[in-house]
């Protein structure tokens, strides 16, 4: 199967919901830091190989993502949103669950931590920063959809990217633990 | 849309050859097996798989799909000489290339046996829209009669004949867009081959830029 079709060649790309939109569009924009979260979650995954089931949940998350894809690729209005599968409530308790796993067994944070530690952790916060850079990017152009009151369903993917990013800190502390490494304060 | 996506063991019911390298095949339904026009399924046999759209209507019993030879292929050269009543394996339903109303003329682009998907909605009473159907010669205009009752407009477009029969363009259907298409917004759905897909996808892009485009693409 040829993965180039030659549609891009000239700088503008398609949306899952048939519209034909410049590749420097603050959409494409968007959904590129989604790839990068993505990409990045399978090197810290590979980092992870261990730890069976935090890979596996990695995993999941992954596949959290390409549904979020599908949504930022999708005008809000169009026919195409009605054959999309929604990122359900679920998905967001997860990760909250997750968060809750985490810092049971993790020493209550009094300061600031430094990003790093064991590689482990440090891509995780790499990976965690690229997330608020995509949540970011998603704010800024649903905004243009706020207006007209067609945002509902980006809604639930803005508090699951905000819940992600926390996934992402806690996940590093608990790599530096099962490393045996300890988080280090910031001392100004 | 239906994406309860499930295998399922089905029997050969029928073979009808429509010209001398395509033909159809008829399955057994799934009890319980449902899709949208213009979806596809996995088909397998021993080893050999291929993605097939579907040109049967869902209300029909039989799962119908229209089969190209194709030099090197394997599937297609069992499916042509299998005998009636082999199980074959299918999963699905898959894609999202279904039609979608709106208020823009909708333009129907296929080449070969991409116009399988068109035929399934079609069959399901989709009308109004227009169809360009590229082949090499009118033998492989195999379901004319359907998409001349059915589309506003249908336009076979062929590269190789020498004779054109009524109602036909010579050449290919890039050409037939970019000399007899009037400007303005349209719903394009593209299915077939790498290169016509993006041929028109990019003379959509110079030429019809208000549009949408939906495609499917062969392999």
């Amino acid at each position: 199967m040829k993965i180039y079709t030659g549609t891009g060649d000239r700088g503008k790309t398609s949306l899952f919901s048939g519209e034909r939109i410049s590749k420097a569009d603050a959409r494409i924009d968007a959904y590129g830091d989604l790839d990068e979260l993505n990409s990045l979650l399978g090197a810290l995954a590979s980092h992870l190989s261990a730890h069976e089931m935090l890979v596996a949940e990695l995993q999941q998350i992954q596949c959290d993502l390409f549904l979020a894809g599908s949504w930022l690729a999708t005008r809000p209005d169009a026919p195409s949103m009605g054959s999309l599968r929604e990122i359900s409530p679920q998905r967001i308790e997860f990760l909250e669950k997750a968060i809750d796993r985490f810092e049971k067994d993790l020493p209550v944070l009094k300061a600031f931590i430094l990003p790093g530690g064991h590689i482990t952790a440090a891509w995780a916060h790499v990976v965690r920063t690229v997330c608020r850079r995509c949540e970011r990017k998603v704010v800024l152009f649903i905004n243009e959809f706020m207006k007209e009151k067609t945002a509902a369903p980006y809604q639930r993917l803005l508090i699951y990217l905000n819940r992600l990013s926390d996934y992402l800190f806690a996940l590093a502390r608990k790599c530096n633990q099962l490393h045996g490494v300890s988080d280090k304060p910031w001392r100004p | 849309m239906k994406n309860h996506v499930s295998s399922y063991t089905v029997d050969l019911l029928k073979r009808r050859w429509l010209s001398d390298k395509s033909f159809e095949i008829a399955l057994s339904a799934p009890p319980r097996f449902e899709f949208e026009p213009g979806q596809r399924i996995l088909l397998r046999l021993g080893e050999h798989e291929r993605d097939y759209s579907i040109v049967s209507s869902p209300r029909e019993s039989d799962l119908t799909l229209c089969i190209r030879m194709v030099a090197g292929g394997k599937l297609s050269v069992l499916l042509s000489v299998a005998d009636i009543g082999t199980s074959l394996s299918i999963n699905g339903p898959h894609g999202y290339f279904t039609y979608k109303p709106s208020r823009r003329p909708a333009v129907f682009v296929a080449t070969g046996t991409g116009i399988a998907p068109f035929c399934s909605m079609a069959r399901s009473g989709i009308t109004g829209f227009t169809l360009l159907h590229g082949v090499g010669l009118p033998d492989d205009l195999y379901y004319a009669s359907l998409f001349q009752q059915n589309a506003k407009k249908y336009v076979p477009c062929l590269t190789e004949a020498k004779e054109l029969p009524n109602f036909t363009f010579k050449g290919k259907v890039t050409e037939y867009i970019d000399q007899h298409l009037a400007p303005g917004a349209y719903d394009f759905y593209l299915c077939g081959r790498n290169e016509m897909i993006r041929d028109v996808t990019l003379l959509i892009d110079e030429r019809f830029p208000e549009s949408l485009v939906y495609t499917e693409q062969f392999y």
